[in-house]
Order: C-alpha cells, then sequence, then structure tokens
C-alpha cells in the first residue's frame, strides 16, 4: 500500500471539499446554539437542524469525492496516477470518514452534552446515541454505494434508503421495551437493547464498508 | 533484458455490443508507435487494458515490463498518460495540479513545467475551469510530459483542437522524441498527425489489429498503379492487389506489397501503366481497413 500517495488523495480531497466543511461546521454551531440557548423549542429546531447538517454533509462529501469524479472526468486523471483499485478506495474511504467522523463526533458529543447538562432530557441519552450511530450508518451506505456503483442515480437512491431508515430505525427503536420505558424520563439509563442496539449498526456498517473494498476488487473496468 | 515497453499476447475483451479480439503489439522502448482507427474501434479499450484501467478477458499485458493489471500501480510511476476524456479538476490552478504531482512523481521536473507553460502561454496561477479546450489539452500534456515519463501514452489528444494549438501540442510531442529512451504510443483518428511523429504504425478496426509495421515500410509497399487497359483486355490479377478501384478501361489498382517487377506483369498483360503513385498513411489506412472489412463479408 503506498501510503503517501493515499495520503495525497485524501489531502486532494479535502482540499476541494473545503467550503462545504467550513459551512456545515459554521452551521453544526449554530444549531448546537441553538438547541442550548432557545429553550424547549430551540431543543427540537436545533436538533432537526443539526441531523440535517449532518446528513448533509455526508451527501456533499459522497457525491463531492466520489460520484464527482466520474461526472466531472476526472477519474482518468485519478487512475493515470501510480495508484491501485485498492489504494484509491482506501483513499475514498477514508477522505471521507476522516472528515464526516469529527464532524459527527463534534456534533453528537455536544447533543450527549446537552442532554447530560438538562436532567429533565437524560432518559433521552441512549436513543440519541442509537439514532446518531445510524446517522453515521446511513452515511457509510452511500459512501459505499457511490464508491461501487460511482452512479448519481443509486447514491440518490442510497440517500434516500439512508433517510427513511432515519425515520424507520427511530420509530422501532423508540418501540424497543429496553429503550422505550424511561425515555423520556430524567434519568441516562443504558440497558442491554441499547447495546445490542448500537452493535448491529456497528456491524452493519462494517459489513457495508468490508462490500464496498469486497466488490471494488471484483471490478474489472474501472473507467 | 525485456527492450519492449509494451507487448500484448492474444488479448481479448468482451463487451455486449463490441469485443477486442486476439490484440497483440509489440512497442520496443524508444520507438514511437501510432495507433491508428476509426472512432469504436477499440483504440480507447486497448489502451485502457494497457493502463490497467480495464481488465482483460483472456490473453497477457506488460508494460515497462510489469504485467497488467496486476502491477499497474509500479507502471503507471514510469507512464504519462493524457487522454480526450481526461479531465483537470476546474476548481483549481495549473499550479495546484503541479504542486500535487510533483509531491507523487519523484523525477517530477518543476522547470521544464514552468519551461512548458511558457511555451504553452498558460498562466500557472488560472483555474482549468477559465482554460479553453485547446488550454486544457495543452495543461494535461505538460501534467504528463513534465513527469518525465519512460512512456507516454496519449489517446487522442489533438481531437478537437484548433490548427494552431495542434501545431503546437505536436511540436512539443517531437521535442519529447528528442529524448532516445521515451517510448510515445499515440492514437488517433487523424492519420495526418500521426504521421508526422510515428516510426510505427498500428492500425486497428472492429476491435482488431489489421496491420501494424514501421511507417517507412508501409509508406513503401502501399503503392496505387493507375492503368489503361486496351479493348478486350481485363484488369489483369496480380497478387496483393487489395482492392481495385476506377472505372472501365482506366482501373486503379491498390497493393499492399508493391514490387517494380509488378508494372512489367502488367504490361506483359497487355494493360498500360500510366503512373505508380505512392500513398499517404490515410490512404493506406482507409484502403486497409476496406480490403480487411470486405474479406471478412467475402
Amino acid at each position: 500500500m503506498n501510503y503517501s500517495l493515499v495520503r495525497s488523495l485524501v489531502l486532494k480531497d479535502w482540499y476541494f471539499q473545503r467550503r462545504a466543511i467550513l459551512l456545515s461546521l459554521a452551521g453544526g454551531v449554530l444549531s448546537l446554539a441553538i438547541i442550548a440557548f432557545g429553550g424547549k423549542p430551540g431543543f427540537y429546531a436545533g436538533l432537526v437542524f443539526l441531523i440535517a447538517i449532518l446528513i448533509g454533509i455526508g451527501a456533499t462529501l459522497v457525491v463531492g469525492t466520489l460520484v464527482g469524479e466520474r461526472e466531472n472526468q476526472t477519474l482518468a486523471f485519478v487512475m493515470s496516477l501510480p495508484i491501485s483499485f485498492r489504494e484509491y478506495t482506501t483513499a475514498k474511504l477514508l477522505v471521507n470518514l476522516l472528515i464526516f467522523i469529527p464532524f459527527w463526533l463534534i456534533l453528537v458529543g455536544g447533543s450527549l452534552g446537552l442532554i447530560v447538562a438538562a436532567p429533565d432530557i437524560h432518559g433521552l441519552f441512549a436513543y440519541t446515541v442509537i439514532m446518531a450511530v445510524e446517522i453515521l450508518m446511513s452515511t457509510c451506505l452511500m459512501i459505499a454505494v457511490a464508491l461501487v456503483t460511482e452512479s448519481k442515480g443509486w447514491t440518490i437512491a442510497a440517500m434516500i434508503v439512508g433517510n427513511l431508515g432515519i425515520n424507520v430505525i427511530g420509530y422501532i427503536v423508540a418501540h424497543i421495551p429496553g429503550i422505550a420505558n424511561g425515555m423520556f424520563g430524567t434519568t441516562i439509563l443504558w440497558r442491554p437493547a441499547a447495546t445490542i442496539s448500537v452493535l448491529v449498526e456497528l456491524a452493519l456498517i462494517a459489513l457495508m464498508l468490508g462490500g464496498a473494498f469486497f466488490f471494488q476488487s471484483m471490478k474489472k473496468d474501472f473507467i | 533484458m525485456n527492450d519492449l515497453s509494451v507487448e500484448f499476447e492474444g488479448v481479448c475483451k468482451r463487451y455486449t455490443h463490441f469485443s477486442l479480439e486476439d490484440i497483440h503489439v509489440e512497442l520496443p522502448a524508444g520507438s514511437v508507435m501510432g495507433f491508428i482507427g476509426a472512432n469504436g474501434a477499440g483504440k480507447s479499450t486497448t489502451i485502457r487494458i494497457l493502463m490497467g484501467l480495464v481488465h482483460q478477458d483472456k490473453g497477457t499485458v506488460q508494460v515497462l515490463g510489469h504485467p497488467m493489471p496486476a502491477d499497474q500501480a509500479m507502471a503507471k510511476m514510469d507512464i504519462g498518460f493524457v487522454s480526450e476524456d481526461m479531465r483537470l479538476y476546474g476548481a483549481a490552478t495549473l499550479a495546484w495540479h503541479m504542486e500535487f504531482l510533483r509531491r507523487i512523481y519523484p523525477r517530477w521536473d518543476q522547470s521544464y513545467a514552468k519551461s512548458l507553460a511558457r511555451r504553452f502561454g498558460l498562466k500557472l496561477e488560472q483555474k482549468i475551469k477559465g482554460l479553453s479546450h485547446g488550454q486544457r489539452v495543452k495543461a494535461a500534456m505538460l501534467l504528463a510530459l513534465a513527469r518525465r515519463p519512460r512512456l507516454l501514452v496519449l489517446d487522442e489528444p489533438t481531437t478537437g483542437l484548433d490548427p494552431v494549438a495542434r501545431v503546437e501540442v505536436l511540436g512539443e510531442l517531437m521535442a519529447a522524441l528528442a529524448d532516445e529512451e521515451r517510448t510515445i504510443l499515440f492514437s488517433s483518428h487523424n492519420s495526418l498527425d500521426v504521421e508526422q511523429i510515428s516510426d510505427q504504425i498500428t492500425f486497428i478496426d472492429r476491435g482488431r489489429i489489421i496491420d501494424s509495421a514501421d511507417k517507412e515500410t508501409f509508406l513503401d509497399r502501399w503503392r496505387r498503379l493507375r492503368l489503361v487497359l486496351p479493348p478486350n483486355v481485363v484488369v489483369p490479377r496480380l497478387q496483393g492487389v487489395v482492392e481495385v478501384g476506377g472505372s472501365g478501361r482506366l482501373p486503379v489498382l491498390t497493393t499492399n506489397c508493391f514490387d517494380p517487377a509488378m508494372v512489367s506483369v502488367c504490361n506483359d498483360l497487355g494493360a498500360t501503366v500510366e503512373a505508380v503513385d505512392t500513398m499517404t498513411l490515410e490512404e493506406i489506412f482507409v484502403a486497409n481497413v476496406h480490403s480487411r472489412r470486405e474479406q471478412l463479408t467475402a
């Protein structure tokens, strides 16, 4: 593995996505401020804003760094570099995750911090963690689909599935007894159901990313 | 020591509506091969297989001693590649691209890149999206040449260029030929461009290599014989005639293995040889394609 070249490709995408990163960061800070100082309506509005920013930056990165390479016909330039398919796949996964995960950690950490700071919503802690990992999972689905298909159509389909997934999984998780009981209480509860939910989500993330590597290695035509 | 820069052995690639069949190509180190074919003949597919970007279904490909596609990363360290459908990053400047490649290629020649930029009239701080098509091609050529590659692969680089830009790009390629170690594969459907710089010529049509030789051999062995036939004399049947054109008593024979003895054979058979015309590479290519297609349909 040529790590130096992988690093160059990651920095290249970072450079081209710098404006989207800065805008999302500003939006994220603003939504955390709304959550912190906006009272109860502000809490919900800020949370929705925060989720929208997370989904938005994930989608922007996927479209810009993966689908865009083919759409803008820069893929031939990248693939003319001394790089293998495996290194290309690694670079693209890394750039998406390395930009998205710090965002995700800051914004999710901020949300959890606010929950911890407000005793009347402590019960939402486990639910928030599960849904935060679900957002990460939806983004990984988009990354995997975009990486393998390089198609705008399929990537949009993955975005729709991911967004529907947030609602469907949110509904299902909210009805799991081990999580639903005490969700609106004032105590932070972490039951086995929450652990299992997070582990299942992490396993699905590993499956998606591993699948992306597998399908990339099976490809016979890269351009 | 293998002195072939590129070697294709029995390479096949099949798609639903197109297939590349049994491709054999040998490109000696230091030579310049013109790869000529009509649109859709298989030039780009062959070049993509050479670059490791498309995997062949059958056959072996060696590029600079590396098996492809397995060793493509190593091979591409020594390849400069420009293709008609390759784009640079529109939001970045030429200087950014140069810096990006400088970090990747140890042999990157920054002073040569700057001198090429001056010769091509390119501004380093201008964004790629602000460049004309001709300037973008020149920028891509600059980025390929300044890597100081052992193998330069150019897939239709002059397509869509105005005459001035074409001359400039071809001129720079000629200058690149001064380096005798550098091998160039230049594909085009424009045989005039290829003729200017190539010493080896390969014709491809409908996914098959139909002829390959050095340029002088092509130009020496292809001729058009303009005959005048007296009444009741039929067109002489000669070996090596691939096409009979003209009309009635004024036939034109095209041969791919001209021998001066053919003239006396024609005379002996009662025909008068009015002229023996040399052929341009374009005429040779077209005649070659026609005769090959006729053979296939016969």
